[in-house]
């Protein structure tokens, strides 16, 4: 009943990837009640000079899902610790917290989507855009023995760009990479795609 | 040049969105800390090592501490913008073990005078006006930095 | 580095003869200073450039309204940092073509100045890490791309003769957003192809 102790939540854990970072965690389930939750972290600033200080969490404080989007909490690339506990009506259970913490340079980074095409001879890029914390670091190079490849930086997706202007008749290829300045971290790449120029005829 | 860059885009980002917030808190307009800071002409290189290193000290150990009547958008602001520095401390960090961050007397003596005008007033009040004045240090950092950013 | 103050006419007052008094505050300074240009003045606002030309400094300014021998409060501004907060103004743009390229010339914007007289300044002295996005619209093929730019000129070759290209280029300061002001529009056509007109013939 509600005298008793609300139990904590329990199993805390993180999933990151692209630089979205999700905690979840077991619901605390009181038949025929409804539980919310509140999610507070504290920067390794704060628990180096403020132990005592936590802070809400931007969502979730309070929140009713047994998960909360944190990724607008961990601003920066150092170690965080993260807390939630159980509230119904005025009850309150103790907090737990993410065992090891959470740093956003363990983040996974999954190969972009690319879309290579040509405007006339030009070779064209376009990125999926992954948010303001990617740049891309694309590789293009001539589909020949001992072609020498390029590295362009694009600084953000979803906006095609020129890479190089193309000679008719030969074969193109580029594939790209994430690049998070933030983490100092790169994706792998993405599968090559490849395009052609036809030969001397005008371009449309 | 150690250290040969400072990323301070978190920092913009965070200063840029508490910016209005933090500033209207600080009544004293004629009061300053850090706006000596321009009209500092640090002599060398390896001076601005040394200005930003104690700048950066100045900032975590006694700035950031102060999180009392602030409000919740603020000390979001705070936290992210503190946990920043502490990065940008560990970048300037190897430069000091490697012996290539010496202080001048000139470095030393703007940042003792950056301390002094914070003991001038209330700790509240101090904290709060510096906060207001990280643009003069994120501006004096751009300027000894250039961030080269590479594009092809 | 253009800096204008702007506000609202107070409400319930149009159509009366109201005038506007503005005053500015140099952070750290000692007290408000007078506007000189913009004492009893019936506009809605005020160039402070001269008043806040020096870029590393802070300031403040403010407004009261003026009816009959009625004064109003003053309204003051939050604290503006013209380094920080100004806006770049896009590069100036020259664009020229022969058949199969386009160059394109780009010069920083100049700094605000008080008279002619005053020498050129460049936003880039200001700003050494000012970069453009160079955007390009292909009329035939009705696409669009970008290209970032960090020096002054550049040549796109290979293009498509006789095709209408569209340019505009907007300045880019690393750090956090300043509104862009993207430079007018620039169309220009590619030559006709010489070599097929004679193979027609």
């Amino acid at each position: 009943g509600g005298a008793d102790v609300l139990p904590a939540p329990q199993n805390l854990s993180i999933h990151s990837t692209n630089m979205k970072h999700v905690l979840t965690w077991t619901p605390v389930i009181v038949p025929g009640e409804r539980i919310h939750y509140s999610v507070e972290y504290q920067g390794e600033y704060e628990s180096l000079y403020l132990s005592h200080v936590w802070i809400p969490s931007h969502w979730c404080s309070p929140t009713e899902g047994p998960m909360c989007d944190v990724t607008d909490d961990i601003t920066t690339t150092v170690w965080y610790n993260l807390r939630v506990r159980a509230t119904l009506g005025l009850q309150t259970s103790d907090w737990s917290i993410l065992e090891h913490g959470f740093n956003r340079n363990s983040t996974i980074l999954t190969p972009p989507k690319i879309e290579v095409t040509k405007d006339g001879f030009y070779l064209v890029i376009e990125l999926e855009d992954l948010g303001p914390q990617f740049e891309f670091h694309v590789t293009y190079w001539k589909s020949e023995p001992d072609a020498q490849a390029h590295i362009k930086v694009v600084k953000s997706g979803n906006i095609p760009v020129h890479l190089e202007t193309m000679e008719p008749g030969v074969k193109y290829c580029a594939k790209a990479q994430t690049f998070v300045k933030a983490i100092e971290r790169c994706s792998a790449f993405s599968q090559a795609e490849c395009i052609e120029v036809q030969g001397d005829a005008l371009p449309l | 040049r150690c250290p040969s860059s400072m990323d301070m885009n978190p920092v913009k980002q965070s200063f840029q969105e508490i910016k209005d917030a933090v500033q209207v808190n600080d009544t004293f307009k004629n009061v300053t800390i850090l706006s000596n800071l321009h009209s500092v002409k640090v002599l060398s290189p390896l001076d601005t090592c040394c200005m930003t290193r104690k700048l950066l000290e100045f900032y975590v150990k006694r700035v950031f501490k102060y999180r009392e009547e602030l409000s919740l958008h603020i000390s979001r602001g705070v936290s992210s913008i503190s946990n920043s520095f502490l990065t940008l401390q560990r970048t300037v960090q190897p430069c000091k073990e490697k012996s290539l961050c010496p202080c001048s007397e000139a470095a030393t003596n703007a940042t003792r005078t950056i301390n002094n005008n914070y003991d001038q007033l209330e700790v509240g009040s101090a904290a709060i006006k510096s906060l207001g004045e990280l643009g003069v240090f994120i501006a004096w950092i751009d300027k000894n930095y250039h961030q080269e950013t590479s594009t092809a | 580095m253009k800096n204008v103050l702007q506000w609202n006419p107070p409400e319930g007052l149009t159509g009366f003869a109201v005038s506007y008094t503005v005053q500015y505050f140099i952070y750290g300074q000692k007290k408000w200073l007078e506007a000189s240009e913009c004492r009893k003045i019936n506009r809605t606002y005020c160039d402070l450039s001269a008043e806040t030309s020096d870029y590393e400094q802070q300031y403040y300014g403010k407004v009261k309204a003026i009816w009959k021998t009625n004064c109003s409060k003053w309204t003051e501004t939050r604290r503006f940092y013209p380094y920080l907060e100004t806006q770049i103004g896009p590069p100036a743009v020259a664009l020229s073509t022969d058949e199969k390229s386009l160059s394109i010339v780009l010069t920083a914007p100049e700094k605000w100045k008080r008279s002619s007289e005053e020498g050129f300044v460049s936003m880039q002295e200001i700003y050494p890490t000012l970069k453009y996005t160079v955007s390009v619209y292909n009329a035939k093929s009705n696409r669009t791309w970008l290209q970032y730019e960090t020096n002054h000129s550049l040549v796109l070759s290979w293009l498509q003769p006789d095709t209408l290209y569209c340019v505009h280029v907007e300045s880019l300061v690393p750090g956090p957003p300043r509104q862009g002001q993207p430079s007018e529009k620039q169309c220009v056509s590619t030559l006709k192809d010489r070599t097929l007109e004679l193979k027609i013939k």
